[in-house]
C-alpha cells in the first residue's frame, strides 16, 4: 500500500528530463545560468565573428572568438597581444557593434618603421613569425605617444594603403583575444 | 493589499506617462539620433531602384545640411576629398546615386553630445558602407557637427575620423 501511493506521487518522467525532481533548484539554477551568461557575455569575454583578411593566417574570415575585457586591468598591452580596437566612443564603456582586430607591434614612446617589408621597432628589425606573407611595406619612422600602441594586421601581403594599421590610443583598446 | 495595490497603478500611470511625454515630445538628443538614422536611410539605396528614385534620393539627402555645410572625407586607400556648400554636395550625390549599382549606409555606435546652448550637437560614430551586392564593407569612424536651424536639426560639418593615426 506504501509503496503505491510513493508510486501515484512520482512526477513523470518527461517532466523529471525537462524541469527535474525540485522544479525550485533548477528554476534557481537556471537563473544563476542566465545572471552568469549574461555578466560573463556582456562585460568580460565579448563574443565577435572575425570579418576580413587583414588577421590572415592566424585568424580566418567569419571566425568566432571572444575579447576579454579585462586582459588588461593588471597590466598593460604587450607586444604581440593581438587586441580589438574600439572606432567610435574611445573610452566607451558599451560593446561597440564594429571594431578593428590588430597585434601589437610598438610600445608607448617607441619609434615604428617598415622598410622592405619587414617591421623595425627603434631602428632594430622585429622578429615577427607569426607573419607568414611577405610583402615590400615602406613606412617612414612613426613614434608612439605615451598613450599610444602601433597595430597592424598579421596579413602584410596586402597593399600598404588598403591595409588599416597605425597608432591607437590607449583608450581605444578594449581587450585582448581570448583564443 | 488595496493600498500597494494603488501605489502599483500610480507607478505603471506615471511610467505610462514619461513613455507617452518622450514619444510626442522627444529630447534633442533623440532628435538628433533620428536624424541620423535618417540620413543613413535616405543615403542607402537598392539595385532595383529606378534612377527617377535614385535622383529623389539624392536631391532628399541634400536636405540634410545646411547651405555652407562641409564634408570632409579622407579615409585609408581613398583620395581624400572636401565638398563645400550644398551645390557640391548635390553633384557628388548624383553622381555616386548614378554610378553605384546599390549602397547600403549604416550608422553605428552613434553618441550624441548636445552643446550648452541646445543649438549644436556633436555625433561620433562607425559608418558601415556595403556597395554593390558584395558580402565586403568598409567601416570608417565619422564625426558630425550639427546645428538647429528654424527648429531642424542639419548636418553643418561631417569628417572622417583617423582611428589609427
Amino acid at each position: 500500500m506504501q509503496s503505491a501511493n510513493d508510486h501515484s506521487v512520482r512526477p513523470h518522467w518527461l517532466r523529471v528530463l525537462i524541469i527535474g525532481r525540485r522544479p525550485k533548484a533548477t528554476l534557481a539554477r537556471i537563473v544563476v545560468l542566465v545572471a552568469t551568461c549574461f555578466v560573463t557575455f556582456k562585460f568580460i569575454l565579448l563574443p565577435i565573428r572575425i570579418e576580413g583578411v587583414s588577421m590572415l593566417p592566424t585568424y580566418h574570415d567569419r571566425q568566432i572568438n571572444c575579447v576579454n575585457r579585462l586582459a588588461y586591468l593588471r597590466h598593460e598591452p604587450q607586444r604581440g597581444d593581438i587586441v580589438s580596437v574600439r572606432l567610435s566612443d574611445p573610452g566607451g564603456i558599451a560593446n561597440p557593434s564594429v571594431m578593428f582586430m590588430k597585434r601589437i607591434i610598438g610600445l608607448p614612446g617607441e619609434t615604428v618603421s617598415f622598410r622592405s617589408g619587414r617591421a623595425f621597432i627603434n631602428g632594430q628589425p622585429l622578429d615577427e613569425p607569426y607573419v607568414k606573407f611577405s610583402c615590400d611595406w615602406e613606412k617612414e619612422p612613426v613614434q608612439c605617444s605615451p598613450t599610444q600602441y602601433y597595430v597592424v594586421g598579421d596579413n602584410r601581403s596586402m597593399a600598404f594603403n588598403f591595409h588599416t594599421q597605425g597608432r591607437a590610443e590607449r583608450d581605444r583598446i578594449i581587450g585582448k583575444l581570448f583564443l | 493589499m488595496k493600498t500597494a495595490f494603488r501605489l502599483a497603478f500610480l507607478a505603471a500611470v506615471a511610467v505610462l506617462g514619461f513613455w507617452l511625454w518622450t514619444i510626442f515630445f522627444p529630447g534633442p538628443e533623440k532628435l538628433v539620433l533620428r536624424k541620423i538614422s535618417s540620413l543613413a536611410t535616405t543615403a542607402t539605396f537598392s539595385a532595383s531602384d529606378s534612377n527617377i528614385t535614385r535622383a529623389a534620393k539624392a536631391g532628399n539627402l541634400v536636405g540634410y545640411f545646411t547651405t555652407d555645410a562641409q564634408i570632409i572625407f579622407d579615409a585609408p586607400g581613398q583620395a581624400a576629398r572636401t565638398l563645400s556648400g550644398r551645390d557640391e554636395i548635390r553633384e557628388a550625390a548624383y553622381g555616386g546615386f548614378a554610378s553605384l549599382p546599390a549602397l547600403k549606409v549604416q550608422f553605428l555606435d552613434v553618441t550624441v553630445r548636445i552643446g550648452t546652448d541646445k543649438q549644436t550637437a556633436d555625433v561620433n560614430c562607425t559608418a558601415r558602407v556595403t556597395a554593390g551586392d558584395s558580402k565586403d564593407y568598409g567601416v570608417q569612424e565619422m564625426h558630425f557637427q550639427l546645428k538647429k536651424v528654424e527648429g531642424v536639426w542639419l548636418v553643418i560639418r561631417a569628417e572622417t575620423v583617423k582611428t589609427l593615426s
